[in-house]
């Protein structure tokens, strides 16, 4: 449900339109949407959690998408830059590159199979250098 | 002359939308011919008719030639018009249902196969002297054949879909090193988007403007170009925003890349709307290909001239439209038209998909949403992730700007991300005000994705407010907002 509160912060008062949908809140303020997840919001702002993985040894899926190519086996080494996978969403096909020279640990999807936003689909091991 | 009293329309979205309008101010009843994912849709509201042609799986469906004609039979249309994209441009279609009874909203099959199959158009250029790209259109599509042909042209090349357009199945060969498996990626993406996997090469050129002319042949034959677009905004091959006319056309050009476009629409016998594309590099235009179709940017055409391109191929299909010759038409103002997508602009693009919540298009003089959903539909990963397309026009191309700018500052889209802070930061780029971005402004300056605003702590504290409010049972809560809420007052407020 959309509504239309009267909000104060620091003395300023504002007429904002949110509205929750899926978990989250939409709002708009000042000329631009912003979305939160509800769960952050309840949580203290110290203990948020992050949905999404920054380490780039753990290859997740960007979004719901149909994997149509797989390029790499485990054990396999890896270059930066190679591409790994590719997955097609919406008709338009994406290519999931490594950003450090690795091992494949695990590649956890196989061709053909549909994952949703942020499903890890390889697991790389960055190489130790000696 | 045969009048239309049914048409089926064998396609989706907002397209579909403006096809029923079109039909409805003529007088003319509507069939949706549409997936089992597509009935919580503004079109499926909107058409007299409806028919469940297949599942969501494009092929079993919008790409299924027996279930769209098998469709508008059962439906009792007399015409089938294919909007853009799926099977407009499928020479068999338009073939079947010339053989089931139906009128074809758009060329003949005969000119679809001698213009829209780009390796036909090129013979059929190569014969009049028309200019043309260096490429490969052969026959022989093994990958060691193409590899070859790519060397031969030099690189950089591009692969594209035999019979395709607006983007898919299109890849850019830089180096050698990716050649293999770009075309294969292409081909894989032909044959998903448009049923066939036949690709063909192309030499890249680096710094052109993508220019094209609509055309039109009426009813008798007679062709005329209804000047040109602007569309070098394009990001992986895909147009984000186009204009009308084209700022970088001295009158000298138009004419001669106009009477190029003429030229091939009458040798491929063309009937209805059309576009011819153009590459323009160093004051040489070269002829890239026909779009045998309605264009998804036809409204900035429509909106510089005043006319009704949907209405046009309707009359003459129906055998009733004709150019008065007394007439000319001239582009008056500037257009602007901006795809807004269910994107992430701060992830690269990513889709979005979820359920639409609160939906506004701002209103006011001369700006103008074509839209496929609404509030309560969702957007799914099945199709195009495209909301709505956003059109404006004034009275020149900098207005024009200031005033999309404002327009899409105005639009509010909760419940997906939308890629519209990508348009503004596009829109406020001092090389598209100048008129002079080329095909390769996007990998240019907006190749990383957008710089996500810094975690704003005010915002963020606005958020916890608003979360405080609703969760209170909305205690402070000013007013419940009416489904009506009146568009009249986020114009206002943007002025």
């Amino acid at each position: 449900m959309k509504q239309n509160m009267n909000l104060k912060i620091d003395g300023v008062e504002k007429n904002i339109l949110a509205e929750v949908i899926d978990k989250k809140i939409w709002f708009k303020l000042n000329g631009e949407v912003y979305s939160y997840d509800l769960v952050e919001l309840s949580q203290s702002s110290h203990a948020q959690s992050k949905i999404k993985s920054k380490s780039p040894d753990k290859i997740m899926s960007p979004m719901p998408g149909k994997m149509t190519k797989v390029f790499v086996k485990e054990g396999q080494a890896v270059v930066k830059g190679d591409p790994l996978i590719v997955m097609e969403a919406m008709k338009m096909e994406y290519t999931l590159k490594s950003d450090i020279d690795s091992t494949v640990e695990k590649v956890l999807v196989e061709v053909g199979q549909q994952v949703s936003l942020g499903h890890l689909l390889v697991q790389l091991k960055a190489e130790v250098k000696k | 002359m045969k009048q239309i009293r049914r048409v089926a329309i064998a396609n989706r979205g907002e397209v579909a939308v403006r096809i029923i309008r079109a039909c409805e101010e003529l007088g003319i009843e509507t069939v949706l011919l549409h997936s089992d994912a597509d009935i919580q849709t503004r079109a499926y509201r909107l058409a007299t008719k409806t028919i469940c042609i297949g599942p969501a799986t494009t092929a079993l469906s919008y790409l299924n030639i027996e279930a769209n004609i098998n469709g508008a039979l059962a439906a009792g249309a007399d015409a089938v018009h294919p909007g853009f994209g799926f099977l407009s441009e499928n020479a068999d279609f338009a073939e079947q249902c010339e053989k089931a009874g139906l009128i074809f909203i758009g060329p003949s099959s005969d000119a679809i196969r001698k213009l829209g199959d780009k390796v036909s158009f090129k013979n059929l250029a190569k014969k009049a002297n028309l200019p043309l790209i260096p490429g490969y259109e052969g026959e022989n599509q093994s990958v060691d054949v193409l590899l070859t042909e790519v060397e031969k042209i030099g690189l950089p090349v591009i692969v594209k879909a035999a019979a395709g357009g607006g983007g898919r199945g299109m890849k850019l060969i830089r180096v050698m090193a990716d050649a293999k498996d770009l075309i294969e990626s292409a081909q894989r993406e032909a044959k998903s988007a448009f049923g066939s996997s036949t690709v063909f090469l192309e030499k890249y050129l680096e710094q052109a403007k993508h220019i094209e002319f609509q055309i039109f042949a009426d009813s008798t034959g007679h062709v005329v170009h209804l000047f040109d677009r602007e569309c070098s905004v394009q990001r992986r091959h895909q147009k984000i925003i186009e204009e009308a006319t084209s700022p970088s056309l001295t009158d000298d050009l138009r004419r001669r890349m106009g009477e190029v476009a003429c030229t091939i629409a009458a040798l491929g016998k063309y009937k209805s709307a059309g576009t011819v594309e153009f590459l323009l590099q160093d004051g040489q235009f070269y002829l890239l290909e026909v779009n045998t179709r309605l264009q998804v940017e036809h409204p900035v055409t429509e909106e510089v001239l005043g006319i009704d391109l949907v209405k046009m191929q309707i009359l003459t299909a129906q055998g009733s439209f004709v150019f008065d010759s007394k007439d000319v038409r001239i582009p008056r103002g500037h257009s602007i038209e901006c795809r807004v997508y269910a994107e992430n602009p701060y992830l690269g693009g990513v889709p979005s998909t979820g359920k639409l919540g609160l939906v506004q298009w701002p209103e006011g003089p001369r700006r103008r949403y074509e839209y496929g959903f609404e509030s309560g539909d969702t957007i799914t990963s099945h199709y195009d992730p495209m909301i709505a397309k956003v059109i404006v026009w004034d009275e020149n191309r900098p207005r024009a700007i200031q005033k999309m700018i404002r327009t899409l500052k105005d639009s509010t889209v909760f419940g997906v991300d939308t890629n519209i802070p990508y348009l503004i930061e596009i829109l406020n780029h001092p090389e598209f005000q100048s008129g002079k971005m080329t095909t390769r402004f996007i990998e240019t300056y907006f190749a990383e994705a957008l710089k996500a605003p810094a975690e704003d702590a005010q915002i963020k504290k606005w958020a916890q407010q608003i979360y405080k409010n609703l969760k209170s049972g909305g205690a402070t809560v000013a007013s419940s907002v009416n489904e009506s809420i009146s568009p009249w007052s986020s114009f206002w407020r943007g002025v």
